[in-house]
């Protein structure tokens, strides 16, 4: 068959290699053909083995010598995480590995250990040393969100701590039993899972299960963990609804608990009590605060952010002796109300906000928000006793923040004053009202939560996504559709929250828009595109009232890219108005000072005018008083002798002086220069020795006419120097004023 | 042979000793080694000397591989009638070891356009415009490619080697040129679109001809918009960049004042247009990153940071051009009156790699790592969505491969 060199042709296919990879990716999908199943910390992932030799050293090591018709399984080391996993699967069937700040460590790691092939090093190290901006922490939405891994690090980072070991194990032999795909896992998942509620129910056991597992091992606080299990025996038989009621008093002590504590960690954590407030929901409190408690985390050393998985440890890096007191505190109650569990929501997502390591806290706060909802959608039927509650609510933290909180923040004094008015002077609404306000200390937490009540999905979302994170954007769509998903079931759930309407409405009042206005990122193409497909003109987006805005929002039914779009429009357009009006303070400012300077400039003048007068009239009285002298002089005929004596006890600037001189002079000019000298010193030594000395010969004659004409220039000018020296001062002085008035102006 | 060497040189002229006479007109090896010490002028000059020459010349050409440049500062300055740039080029260009292929320069806008006070007349303006750029012009070699871009400041490494200093003018009479040879495995070349209010397709074939479309080996596109404060300007900028953006490519540039160059375009310019000028780079062997310095890099701890990042790309530094696009709005101001921090994070990372740039209105780049092997770019699903910045710094290392 092969033909003999008389025509060899070649033919080359340069998307060949292409294809076959993307066939073969098709069939790993379908999973037809695969013959290797791949098992990563318990997760089966299909794959054909002569890619994964093909692709990997280990994987060449593994599979090569077994056995080729028996279907191969292949555990992987403990090392190798989900995480880090599959995106090199991934890598392995398309050639392109989608790398996040979340996964980049996991996946190098597992590209050393794996040995994969044609991935350099220098892509993670790139990614590594992204700068660590304190803002941008949401990458991409994980895909792959089991908790396990998590589990994993905790307890890895954990063991440090001694306290907790058997309590976790126990914990996460319990969690992993409990079915795999908790409610958590759902929330972070995707939006679309999020609109599962019955799930959430059933599972809502297990939830809390592996929430108070992962609290367990989070925070290994020893105290704690008794309760834990009793709480872990109570979910475990299934029995979230009977319990539910009760859990009113411990809400509400919790939010007594939590306004100091929220205080305490510098506003930011004050964000937490609101929503709990509003949704009276133990998820909600709980979660919020786990919220609360992975917020410190991201602006925490660089050092904590590895230490991160758990929130708690890292807390206690950035603000060791309120944080930890302040948690506990807020257990406290929980332990006398017999409501462990309540906290192990709490630990649940601050799980969560560890597995990304720096981005943690913000996401964390993002899901708690899903997770909000969905149990808002959900247990919504059990819990419409939200006036009720709220009324025992109000009760309970009145006594709580009156009895427990006042000795328990002894620790600062300014939080006591601000747990009191929290707890004791608002209740149901009006304290989530007043929380809300003063959310808007923290700008950007503040927003989110703030807004949570009402349509916590989008807003949540738009402000994540609106932080400039290079990797967010892949994902941050998905995330966006999610959002609106969420949205929907915050609407469902919005009738509950009716009794409270204080909050909705300060809520849409007036903060949230330091968020939107903080950062600033140029997409003008994006906008425009958006623009033409917004069902209103910009326009109307600018010029609304802020409520007016809101509802606008609501009622359409937008893209989170439109959403997006408009917030950055009105953005822009409140940038820009605040830059007109800087500029006209400018300006206003540069007219004041100008007006000044030419008053001061008047002023100056007629001072001047003033001072030319005065001396001339110096002059015509010395003038006068010289021909007095004279006069007198000559007519008592006094001696040179007495009139130097004269001279001698009178002051320097009479006229006697002169006549002193014009007789020395007389005198020198008949001795000759050498008996000069001595008549100088008879002078006294007034200022006007020299002058007239070297001007010789008018000397004589100037005493009378002249002298006062050049002891007038002689005295302006000093005068003249001194003078426009004051109002220059001035002057500098109203410049000075006004500067620092125009800066702090603004 | 050696005293033979040392010999030629000095009586090339006299041809007094036959034996050195016989070495120079034979001894390819010899020739080609003296002509090596050579600047490019002086070879062209000598290479009509004789045949073995002419090839000596053209061989030593073509070993020239590096990337040239003449760097004019403030010092240079003060001449009234005449840019600095110019000035120098015409010394310089005396000593320039390559034979430049295509150039780019760029200029300050301040004393390259508007030497003499014609503010508002747009007419005046014009010709003094050309009058500098003609005159820069034409010092190079007819046949090369020249880009001139004139921008509120510039980025300079001064002459010599690339491990000077490099310096940050965000005002002053200042510019450079860097002179590319022909570098084989290696095109760059020029391209130019204007904003035609008449005509606002763009067209594919033209895309194709500068080699930013259908081109499966360009790596690297140096792209600036010019007179972008004009009504749709930065629109269009936006749309020539949309189509070769997604590709696999390094992007990196700036809006800048105004486009100086002449040669690209036959008929003249007017001044008044507005539309996209640039450099493409394609060739297997070109390697390159960028990074975005952000506004959250305000001191030099940021800085060196995003340089450490720069460094970690692994591009080679032999035989590569630094450039940063900074915004006007950063320099010394932004750094707390600290000037050339973001210059020196460059040299404190990079040594040897010479760095140019300049001060304009807006940054175009992004994180992105462009090599033979692989390419690390984020993953999209709005098109140009990181590309266009204010207020940023983008640094770029265009690396025009290893001699191997």
């Amino acid at each position: 068959m092969p033909l003999s060199g008389s025509t060899a042709f070649a033919y080359e296919s340069s998307v060949h290699s292409t294809n076959v990879l993307l066939s073969l990716d098709d069939q790993r999908k379908k999973g037809v053909l695969c013959d290797a199943t791949v098992l990563v910390q318990g997760r089966p992932f299909r794959a054909h083995r002569s890619v994964l030799a093909a692709c990997s050293s280990y994987f060449h090591a593994r599979v090569v010598g077994q056995a080729d018709s028996v279907e191969l399984s292949i555990s992987l080391p403990e090392e190798v995480t989900v995480k880090g996993f599959e995106p090199l699967l991934q890598f392995a069937y398309t050639a392109r590995l989608l790398l996040s700040k979340d996964n980049v460590d996991e996946v190098c790691r597992c590209v050393d250990l794996l040995g994969v092939h044609d991935i350099e090093e220098s892509c993670f190290q790139f990614l590594k040393f992204k700068s660590p901006d304190p803002s941008a922490e949401q990458q991409e939405c994980p895909r792959e969100k089991c908790f396990p891994p998590h589990c994993q690090n905790a307890e890895l980072k954990l063991s440090l701590l001694d306290r907790r070991d058997a309590d976790i194990d126990e914990v996460e032999e319990l969690w992993r039993h409990g079915n795999a795909p908790t409610p958590q896992c759902k929330l972070r998942e995707c939006p679309g899972d999020t609109k599962t509620p019955p799930p959430l129910q059933d599972g809502a056991g297990q939830t809390w299960e592996a929430m108070c597992l992962g609290k367990d091992a989070a925070l290994a606080l020893p105290s704690l963990c008794p309760k834990y299990r009793k709480f872990q025996k109570a979910f475990g038989t299934d029995r979230v609804r009977p319990v539910e009621p009760g859990f009113g008093d411990g809400h509400a002590s919790l939010q007594a608990g939590e306004t100091p504590a929220g205080e305490c960690a510098g506003g930011a954590r004050g964000c937490a009590d609101p929503p709990a407030a509003l949704k009276c929901e133990e998820g909600g409190t709980a979660m919020e605060r786990a919220d609360a408690e992975g917020d410190p985390a991201p602006p925490g050393p660089p050092g904590a952010a590895d230490a991160a998985p758990l929130p708690h440890s890292s807390c206690a890096d950035a603000a060791p002796g309120l944080y930890s007191l302040s948690l506990l505190h807020t257990y406290g109650p929980y332990g006398d109300l017999g409501f462990a569990g309540v906290q192990s929501p709490a630990a649940a997502l601050a799980e969560k906000a560890v597995s990304g390591p720096d981005a943690g806290g913000e996401r964390a706060c993002a899901e708690s928000q899903d997770a909000h909802l969905e149990s808002d959608a959900g247990p919504g039927p059990g819990e419409e006793s939200g006036p009720a509650r709220s009324s025992v609510e109000r009760e309970v933290a009145e006594h709580l923040a009156k009895g427990f909180w006042s000795d328990v923040c002894g620790l600062a004094s300014p939080r006591p004053a601000q747990a009191h008015p929290g707890a004791a002077a608002r209740a149901g609404a009006e304290q989530a009202h007043g929380h809300t306000q003063r959310r808007s200390e923290c700008p950007w937490l503040g927003i989110r939560i703030s807004e949570s009540p009402e349509e916590p999905g989008p807003r949540t979302f738009a402000t994540l996504s609106s932080v400039s994170c290079p990797f967010m954007s892949t994902l941050g769509a998905e995330g966006r559709a999610g959002s609106a998903d969420l949205g929907g079931d915050g609407y469902a759930s919005e009738p509950q929250q009716e009794p409270c309407p204080y909050a909705c409405v300060i809520t849409l009042g007036d903060d949230s828009e330091t968020d939107t206005e903080g950062d600033s990122e140029p997409c003008s193409a994006r906008e425009q595109e958006c623009e033409v497909k917004l069902p209103f003109n910009a326009q109307r987006i600018i010029s609304l009232s802020r409520n007016d805005f809101q509802a606008l929002l609501r009622m359409h039914k937008l893209t989170p890219e439109q959403l997006d779009c408009i917030h950055d429009i009105r953005r822009r357009s409140k940038n820009r108005i605040a830059a007109q009006r800087c500029r006209k303070r400018k300006l206003d400012c540069i007219q004041n000072l100008e007006s000044e300077i030419e008053k001061l400039q008047s002023e100056k003048e007629s001072l001047l005018r003033e001072r030319d007068r005065i001396l001339s009239t110096l002059g015509e009285t010395k003038q006068n008083l010289t021909g007095l002298c004279q006069q007198v002089c000559k007519e008592a005929a006094l001696s040179q002798e007495q009139i130097q004596i004269l001279a001698k006890y009178s002051a320097s600037d009479c006229p006697l002086s002169f006549l002193v001189s014009e007789k020395g002079k007389s005198a020198n000019a008949s001795d000759g220069a050498a008996a000069f000298p001595p008549s100088l010193s008879v002078l006294g030594g007034p200022a006007a020795g020299p002058p007239a000395g070297e001007g010789g010969p008018c000397g004589p004659c100037g005493p009378s006419g002249k002298g006062s004409a050049s002891g007038c220039t002689l005295g302006q000018e000093p005068a003249g120097l001194t003078e426009p020296c004051r109002p220059g001062a001035g002057l500098a002085d109203v410049c000075q004023q006004m500067t620092d008035k125009c800066s702090t102006d603004e | 042979m050696e005293r033979v060497d040392g010999g030629g040189g000095a009586d090339r002229g006299a041809s007094a000793d036959p034996r050195s006479a016989f070495v120079l007109s034979n001894l390819a090896e010899v020739v080609e080694r003296v002509l090596t010490f050579l600047p490019a002028k002086a070879l062209l000059r000598v290479a009509g000397v004789s045949r073995l020459w002419r090839e000596s010349v053209r061989r030593v050409l073509r070993a020239q591989r590096g990337v040239a440049w003449i760097a004019a500062g403030p010092a240079d300055g003060g001449h009234p009638q005449e840019h600095c740039l110019v000035r120098v080029a015409a010394r310089e260009l005396e000593n320039v070891h390559i034979l430049p292929q295509t150039v780019l320069y760029m200029a300050d806008s301040d004393t390259f356009i508007s030497l003499e006070e014609c503010r508002g007349h747009k007419r005046a303006r014009k010709r003094t415009t050309m009058d500098t750029a003609l005159a820069l012009e034409r010092l190079f070699p007819e046949q090369c490619h020249i880009l001139g871009i004139v921008t509120p400041g510039i980025i300079v490494t001064p002459m010599g080697s690339g491990s000077s200093r490099p310096q940050e003018i965000e005002i002053g009479e200042s510019g450079f040129a860097l002179l590319f040879p022909q570098i084989e495995g290696i095109k760059i070349q020029p391209f130019h679109f204007i904003k035609d209010p008449k005509n606002p397709t763009l067209e594919r074939r033209r895309l194709t001809e500068a080699g930013l479309l259908d081109n499966p080996e360009l790596r690297v596109v140096l792209v600036f918009g010019y007179n972008c404060c004009r009504v749709g300007a930065s629109d269009y900028l936006q749309r020539v960049i949309g189509t070769f953006s997604d590709l696999n490519v390094i992007v990196a540039g700036g809006q800048v004042d105004n486009l100086a160059s002449l040669t690209s375009e036959k008929h003249p310019l007017d001044i008044d247009a507005t539309g996209v000028a640039g450099l493409s780079f394609s060739g297997p062997r070109v390697q390159s990153a960028t990074v975005l310095l952000n506004e959250d890099v305000s001191d030099e701890k940021t800085a060196e940071a995003a340089m450490q990042r720069l460094k970690a790309a692994g591009i080679p530094e032999r035989n590569t051009v630094g450039f940063m696009f900074a915004c006007v709005g950063r320099g010394s101001q932004y750094y707390r009156a600290k000037g050339n921090v973001e210059a020196d994070a460059f040299r404190k990372f990079f040594p040897g790699v010479p760095l140019f740039g300049f001060f304009g209105n807006g940054e175009i780049g992004c994180d992105r790592i462009v090599t033979g092997n692989f390419v690390l770019k984020k993953c999209n699903e709005v098109k140009d969505d990181d590309l266009f910045h204010s207020y940023t710094t983008v640094m770029a290392l265009i690396h025009l491969g290893s001699p191997k």
